[in-house]
């Protein structure tokens, strides 16, 4: 049986040997975020800067002068939307774009150098567009189905006869809605591990081979994903309480803490993805070997060693 | 055995019932006589069928003609039937929210079988539908009757009509929700002859109502499970045969009659001593709720007795609090004389205020409606304006003056701020001299009449004092309860008190749609040897400096300000400016910089717009927008990665 701690515990090695992935993700992440928000940072100021009334939104949370301000035609923060919702965009197709890079990183025992590094993510760049693509249709249903539910658990917080009855129906709506994305989302990362690992170039082909493998270790790798997916949400919970209870440089340190979190196990969970499959790849140990080319290494001896997973 | 007990009820029932309609005592209220002139008097025999929310009764209406004149036509209102799809209700509802979509669970209707006149016979085919707002022929909340002769003045007139309700499901105010029913605005209720003519609006969606003080002697006969509450105070109730009960109840210097049903109503009563006597508080809470009675029960008793000490007394011998079902919300927060609907839900969390501001609203209208009967089609903001100002008062007194809307996980805001902020949405669309219907829309309508008469008041403050406009409501309260009195009669009330003429202020922020904002359009300080070349160097406290200060009124609304300038050798400037020109500017030479300039440096005109623009400090200090952007730059971030989980 596998064991999914040492997944855990290997994919976690692999981020933090190659941390400047992380590091770099969230660089990238902050730059364009602030960039965006370099226009209103002067327009607020203009507002602000020189007035009195604006210490009552340094001092506490005062939300009458929070409205207030967000009202202030001098400030239209809708004007901003556009520039932040770019930086939003630009960073997607970043992501999508370094997605081979990093599983390659992930796969490999060496540190790949940047030249490996961008070539494995322009090989992949267009294999992770079509995935994406195919994922888009897969969560389709998922969310009509999801805001159907929420739509029916809103009648129903009006309409049951039990007051909380609404509410726990919008709740398992959105547990059930959020599992099956979740789900969508392992069988695509599994894709495109699979893609990355085995240089698949058939996507088609790759997403149903994925299926396949992902749904017939579910439990497995669902736990894998789950139980750093509950350690990132449980990071921005404690951060945000946190937060509350800070201020100042404080309070906005703690908050990009906590992104730095999300980016960190978001990458774990790639990590321990990569681990997971070569796990269940027999393949005859050999010595590391420095290629060029987007494939991938045979996972550690210790590891490998590993039985493989039940249903194999 | 069994006989004579019910004998026994019987009889002691029409003793109490009897003794109550003859007028001989007072049982509603805490005063040996009648507060008002008492023009009508009701007499309601209502038989609910819970089963299929609705419900039989026989009316029997004496109205006295105190109009000065004989009266042959009386209008009626018969507002259940708004809630149909063509009704003028509806047509504003669907005008102003694009998104609502008739249901015929909202359907409801009050039916007129048969209205006879003493004396007169039966007039049942003269029932006119009238629509004196909008001609709209399909809207059936007014009808009016022609009598074959006038009622003289001072002789009464009486009215039996037999009439059937059904109940929709709750869209506003009254109607059903699974077995809940608030039974309001049910009953064919006359008009009022006010300003020499009958006042008599169709139901309006923005509108409330209107109507003559009296007495009303109700009774109801529901299930036996049912828990009730009413209007008035409960004189007797018994057991019938057939698994109903009978409740009677007598309503006396009151306007209007509402009551409730529900079988899972949990009770809890108390007694707050109020110095006209002793008040009984009716709490009627949901079985999920029961924890939030204590709750309730503390924010009534407080506003009791601040209403009590501030304005004047609370005469009635009761006050009922009802606590809607989850899915009736639209029922909440309503008030009718001497019971009132509130509104919580199972999660509301004590920082969240807004069982209080609701419960002291709903409670604050017995004063501002329920005493002070103004007309709220035409003048809305009589009782909802003055009320959101008195919540604003007895809120912030109760709450804190920052917390009194809500405090919860470091964040606050006050009632003061949430009415300011309402009226900054709408300041210059609607004034507040408007009849309720002809607002541009909804929003508007709750901006200016609760935001803008709340701001209007607090900055009113400013001019005559806090003391003397409190003293000035109490006045207003006193010398106008019973009665209904205009907008006029307000105003002269304050001016009367507070021994000024503020007929400035008043046609600009009452009957005007002015916009109150000022600004500081230029502060520097500048050296006076600005042009000798070399500068000597500089030195504090010896080198002088041309302070100039541009005070810019940016609104059309013109109002005295107050101007506080700070140097750097810690001297402080207080100016008064009358505001009457667009800009005034201000030059000292010192030997000091200037530091700020503030306009009201009290924060004392909540009507000023925009509080940004009120101050300018020389040394700029950017934690705010900093503050502001990385929170804006941490939710792109957010964002970000929500959609990167995309990829």
């Amino acid at each position: 049986m596998i064991n999914h701690s040492s997944i855990l515990a290997e994919g976690a090695r692999r981020v933090w040997r190659r941390q400047r992935i992380v590091w770099w993700i969230f660089a990238v992440n902050l730059i364009l975020a602030f960039a965006s928000a370099m226009t209103l940072v002067h327009a607020i100021g203009d507002v602000t800067d020189h007035s009195l009334a604006a210490r009552r939104l340094v001092s506490g949370f005062d939300w009458g002068m929070y409205s207030e301000l967000l009202t202030t035609p001098d400030v239209n923060f809708e004007s901003h939307i556009p520039g932040s919702g770019s930086a939003v965009l630009v960073f997607f197709i970043f992501m999508l774009f370094m997605t081979g890079g990093i599983l390659a990183s992930y796969g490999n025992e060496y540190a790949l150098s940047t030249r490996e590094f961008f070539a494995n993510c322009g090989a992949f760049f267009w294999r992770s567009v079509r995935l994406s693509f195919f994922m888009a249709i897969a969560l389709t249903p998922i969310v009509i189905g999801g805001r159907a539910l929420l739509q029916q658990a809103g009648k129903a917080i009006n309409d049951a006869a039990g007051e909380k009855t609404g509410y726990w129906f919008a709740l398992l709506a959105i547990l059930l809605t959020l599992f099956l994305m979740m789900a969508v989302r392992l069988w695509f990362d599994i894709s495109q591990v699979r893609a990355v690992v085995e240089d698949e170039s058939a996507m088609a082909r790759s997403c149903l081979q994925a299926f396949k493998v992902t749904f017939s270790n579910f439990g497995s790798l669902f736990w894998i994903y789950f139980r750093i997916s509950l350690l990132a949400w449980l990071a921005l919970a404690v951060g945000l309480w946190l937060w509350i209870r800070l201020s100042g440089g404080f309070a906005i340190v703690m908050l990009e803490v906590v992104l730095l979190c999300w980016v960190g196990t978001r990458m774990w969970q790639r990590a321990s993805e990569v681990a997971w499959y070569q796990s269940r790849l027999i393949i005859p140990h050999s010595a590391p070997e420095r290629v060029l080319s987007p494939a991938l290494e045979p996972l550690p001896a210790p590891l490998a060693a590993e039985s493989l997973p039940p249903d194999e | 055995m069994r006989w004579r007990l019910l004998g026994a009820a019987v009889s002691l029932w029409f003793g109490l019932a009897g003794m109550a309609s003859s007028g001989a005592a007072s049982v509603a209220t805490n005063s040996d006589k009648p507060l008002s002139e008492r023009v009508v008097a009701y007499s309601i025999d209502a038989r609910l069928d819970a089963r299929h929310k609705s419900l039989d009764a026989t009316e029997t209406l004496i109205y006295r003609n105190l109009t000065g004149q004989p009266q042959d036509t009386f209008p009626f209102h018969l507002y259940l039937n708004a809630f149909q799809p063509k009704s003028t209700f509806m047509r504003e509802e669907r005008r102003d929210r694009d998104s609502f979509e008739w249901e015929e669970k909202y359907r409801a209707s009050a039916e007129v079988k048969s209205l006879l006149v003493h004396g007169m016979g039966d007039l049942t085919s003269q029932i006119r539908f009238i629509s004196p707002d909008d001609g709209n022929p399909d809207d059936r909340t007014v009808f009016q009757v022609k009598l074959p002769k006038p009622v003289k003045q001072g002789d009464s007139v009486e009215f039996k009509i037999t009439f059937h309700d059904q109940f929709g499901e709750v869209f506003a105010r009254t109607g059903y929700k699974r077995d809940f029913i608030m039974g309001a605005q049910w009953f064919p209720k006359v008009c009022v002859w006010w300003q020499g003519a009958w006042n008599c609006h169709q139901f309006h969606n923005t509108t409330e109502f209107f109507a003559d003080f009296g007495t009303f002697d109700v009774r109801l006969t529901v299930p036996q499970n049912e828990v009730v509450g009413a209007s008035g105070v409960e004189l007797a109730a018994q057991n019938n045969p057939n698994g109903t009960k009978t409740i009677a109840y007598r309503g006396e210097d009151i306007h209007d009659f509402a009551w409730t049903a529900e079988p899972e109503f949990r009770v809890f009563t108390d007694t707050f001593q109020g110095s006209m006597g002793p008040v009984t508080m009716r709490l009627l809470m949901q079985p999920g709720h029961v924890k939030q009675a204590d709750r309730h029960m503390t924010i009534l008793r407080q506003s009791l007795d601040h209403f009590d000490r501030w304005y004047g007394p609370y005469p009635y011998k009761q006050i009922t609090l009802v606590d809607p079902p989850h899915g009736a919300l639209r029922a909440g927060g309503m008030e009718y004389p001497t019971l009132f609907t509130a509104g919580t839900a199972w999660w509301m969390a004590k920082g969240l205020h807004f069982v209080e501001i609701v419960s002291e609203h709903e409670f604050g209208h017995q004063y501002w409606y329920g005493m002070v009967a103004t007309n709220e089609f035409e003048d809305a903001w009589l009782d909802e304006g003055i009320n959101s100002y008195t919540e604003c008062k007895i809120l912030d007194d109760i709450l804190g003056k920052n917390t009194s809307a809500f405090e919860l996980w470091s964040m606050h805001e006050s009632d003061d701020a949430q009415q300011r902020n309402g009226y900054r949405d709408s300041a210059d669309l609607d004034p507040m001299a408007r009849f309720a219907y002809q607002y541009m829309n909804r929003s508007s309508y709750g901006d200016i009449t609760y935001g803008k008469t709340a701001t209007v008041l607090l900055t009113l403050e400013k001019v005559i004092g806090v003391q003397t406009l409190q003293r000035s409501l109490r006045t207003y309260f006193m010398r106008y309860r019973f009665t209904h009195p205009t907008k006029e009669d307000f105003l002269k009330t304050i001016e009367e008190v507070s021994g000024q003429n503020l007929r400035w202020f008043f046609d600009q922020a009452v009957y005007g749609t002015a916009i109150l904002d000022y600004d500081i359009a230029k502060a520097s300080s500048d050296r006076l040897d600005w042009f000798e070349k070399p500068r000597a160097p500089k030195k504090k406290g010896q080198t002088l400096y041309r302070t100039t200060v541009i005070v810019h009124r940016k609104g059309d609304f013109i109002f005295p300000v107050d101007v506080l300038m700070k140097f750097d050798d810690g001297e402080n400037l207080r100016q008064h400016w009358d505001g009457h020109d667009r800009w005034t500017r201000y030059t000292y030479d010192k030997k000091a910089k200037l530091v700020s300039v503030e306009i009201d440096p009290d924060t004392a005109i909540s009507l000023d717009r925009n509080y940004f623009n009120n101050s300018y400090v020389v040394q700029g200090d950017a934690s705010a927008s900093q503050n502001l952007t990385h929170y804006w730059a941490v939710a792109v971030q957010f964002l970000s990665q929500l959609a990167a989980w995309l990829t």
